[in-house]
């Protein structure tokens, strides 16, 4: 058995195994879990989103608590769900062909040809994804390299919280995977999927978790999804 | 014997960009004196113990005899008086840049002579347009002067004298900002080392100065070191351009010897608080910096005594705050100040003032959870020294200050045994 670790999570000293998750030693603390918690582990949520200092570095970096592991001495910091005073809205629909797709970017997202090359979206995104590129290429009008860039984007909306021109990289990255979706042909097994379903030649049985409706229930965060 | 204005806005000095005027008055002096003697510049900078007036409160000498001493691989060496002045509550640059332009340009000067310059930079925001235009006109009347062939024939080469706009961003004040501002780029602050007065504009040797330091360096090299000690209360040396607002009668720019004491500076100078207020405390140095409180009114306002209550005289701004004024907002007002203002370049720098600005709004409308102080506190802990400039310090700064000064309005008894300390 290995020796317990010692770290605090906004400013509570915790032990926890050395195998276990940031956000597995924050639950087993006994923490109400009241945010910053969505798939509970999996890393394709993005709410777990926190700043973590370890021992002896200066540096702060930003990460997902359920991909983090424990380490002796790391100072955590949850990080509040990040909603801009600006949103975006854009309906799909007006996309009728490829050829207007630079124009509508322009237009949903004007401030993405400000960018100033701060790289402060690729420094704090949690997967590493070079998200300054992918602005790059949406304002250039390189969709496919676009949306592949934003391809394992989780939507933790911690570039949109990182970038100091209100630019929103991950969501111009969800618009450009729609419109990529939007324009190109729906994958044929998914199409006959649909149709299954639609039919009840396939039956979809869907078991949900029993909550209790008390009070003492965690309350679980939304997922930090696009609204 | 009236202590006010006595240097930098006495009332012979403010006259514009007119270099007749201003040697009439006695400007220029200190330049010749410069001149006559370059080698000692520096030591009675050292003897006057001037300090950086930017926030800092640096030891001025210091920083100039790196530069000095620093090689110059191309041959060039720069002067950069930083007239970026941007911080809320802070307002005194902009004044002398305007009213005593000639003032500012010959410490600049005397800067170049001493740390043989040959590029001298006057960095200026251009919000503030007719200081800009003065120091323009200012600048252009010491072309072709002696004095200027003096100091070309010591350097041996040409020197030239520019008035650069800055970005208008408070970032553009931070000075590795001011560099890759100088350089053409955004204002990014860089990491120190190398420090500019080494490596700086295009990698050569570069002098960045507050534009209030640079103006009493030539009444000093003027005056002699020893009146300049002189003109301070106590050990402190010099005057103090003090920024005062908030809740007083006469709120304003003051001139007054380093050391005067705060009560003075509110209640004698600053006509004290508004008529029904009453005193909570002063934000001192502007927003990046601390409180203090009433048991605080004793303090000498110089850079060291300043220091021993917890506290930092920063720019000299003092923002009064009377009862009935939430602490807490007016730190959330600051941090989101900060939040706008960063650059971009540190994740922590974003995520950690967002994250502060949250909590810190919880607190003031009364929803803060049971662990939010411990939060806030532990963001107090790990933020400072995650940026590469001191934006990010100077946020967590007044946020711990406040935690410390008014812990009731934190919901808190006591302050945390840390801050004690
Ligand atoms: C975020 C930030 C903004 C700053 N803005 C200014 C400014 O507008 N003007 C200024 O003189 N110094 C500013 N400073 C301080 C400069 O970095 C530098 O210390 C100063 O210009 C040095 O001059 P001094 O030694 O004469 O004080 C700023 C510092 C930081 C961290
Ligand atoms: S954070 Fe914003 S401004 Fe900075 S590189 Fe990314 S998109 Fe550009
Ligand atoms: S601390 Fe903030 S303002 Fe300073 S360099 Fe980093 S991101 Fe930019
Ligand atoms: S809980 Fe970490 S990404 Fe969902």
């Amino acid at each position: 058995m290995s020796e317990t670790v010692h770290l605090t999570i906004d400013g509570r000293e915790i032990a926890a195994d050395p195998t276990v998750s940031i956000l597995q030693a924050y639950a087993q603390s006994g923490a109400e879990l009241t945010a910053n918690v969505g798939c509970m582990g999996q890393g394709v949520c993005g709410s777990c989103r926190c700043m973590v200092r370890k021992d002896g570095e200066r540096q702060v970096s930003t990460l997902l608590a359920c991909e983090t592991r424990v380490e002796p001495g790391m100072q955590v910091s949850f990080i509040d769900y990040f909603l801009p005073a600006h949103v975006h809205h854009y309906d799909l629909k007006d996309l009728h062909d490829s050829w207007g797709m630079l124009d509508q970017i322009r237009a949903v997202f004007p401030e993405a040809e400000h960018c100033r090359h701060c790289s402060g979206c690729d420094r704090a995104c949690p997967k590493g994804l070079p998200v300054q590129s992918g602005v790059a290429f949406s304002v250039a009008g390189d969709i496919a390299a676009a949306a592949a860039v934003f391809d394992q984007c989780v939507m933790c909306n911690l570039c949109t919280l990182a970038c100091p021109e209100n630019i929103r990289p991950n969501h111009l990255g969800l618009f450009v995977r729609r419109s990529v979706a939007a324009l190109t042909l729906r994958p044929i097994d998914l199409m006959r999927r649909l149709r299954e379903v639609a039919s009840g030649e396939m039956s979809v049985n869907v078991t949900l978790p029993r909550v209790e409706t008390a009070t003492a229930a965690p309350r679980l965060a939304a997922p930090a999804q696009d609204r | 014997m009236n202590t006010l204005n006595q240097v930098l806005l006495n009332p012979a000095f403010q006259l514009g960009a007119d270099l007749d005027g201003w040697r009439a008055a006695g400007g220029g002096q200190g330049l010749d004196a410069a001149l006559a003697d370059p080698g000692a510049i520096i030591a009675t900078l050292e003897a006057a113990d001037l300090r950086g007036m930017g926030g800092a409160g640096f030891p001025t000498h210091r920083k100039w005899a790196a530069a000095a001493a620093a090689p110059a691989p191309d041959g060039d060496k720069y002067v950069v008086c930083n007239g970026n002045e941007d911080e809320p509550g802070t307002f005194k640059d902009r004044h002398l840049l305007r009213w005593t332009p000639h003032q500012v340009i010959e410490g600049a000067l005397i800067a170049a002579v001493a740390i043989r310059a040959n590029r001298v930079v006057l960095y200026i925001n251009p919000h503030q347009a007719e200081g800009r235009a003065q120091m323009r006109r200012a600048a252009q009347q010491w072309a072709g002067t002696e004095a200027v062939r003096r100091i070309e024939r010591l350097i041996g080469k040409p020197l030239e004298i520019a008035v650069v706009a800055t970005s208008g961003r408070y970032i553009g004040g931070e000075e590795t900002a001011v560099i890759s501002s100088l350089e053409g780029g955004f204002p990014f602050p860089r990491r120190k080392p190398p420090f500019p007065a080494e490596s700086g504009c295009h990698g050569a040797p570069t002098l960045i100065n507050n534009t209030e330091t640079l103006a009493n360096v030539p009444h000093i090299l003027h005056h002699g070191a020893a009146w300049y000690r002189g003109l301070g209360v106590g050990d402190a040396a010099g005057t103090k351009l003090y920024s005062l607002s908030g809740d007083v009668l006469l709120p304003g720019l003051y001139e007054l010897p380093m050391g005067t004491s705060l009560h003075d500076l509110i209640f004698v100078h600053g006509g004290g608080m508004l008529e029904g207020k009453a005193f909570k405390g002063v934000f001192t140095g502007g927003p990046s910096n601390t409180l203090l409180t009433a048991r605080d009114l004793d303090v000498a306002l110089d850079f060291d005594s300043v220091r021993l209550r917890r506290s930092r005289l920063g720019t000299g701004a003092m923002i009064v705050i009377s009862e009935g004024t939430s602490i807490v907002r007016k730190v959330a007002e600051y941090i989101e100040f900060f939040a706008n203002g960063s650059c971009g370049q540190c994740p922590s720098c974003k995520a950690g003032t967002f994250q502060m600005a949250r909590l810190l709004d919880r607190v003031d409308s009364g929803r803060a959870g049971p662990g939010d102080i411990a939060a806030l506190r532990n963001l107090c802990r790990i933020l400072p020294g995650s940026g590469r400039c001191g934006l990010i310090d100077g946020a967590v700064t007044v946020v711990e200050s406040s935690l410390h000064t008014f812990p009731a309005e934190y919901g808190v008894a006591e302050p945390a045994p840390a801050e004690t300390a």
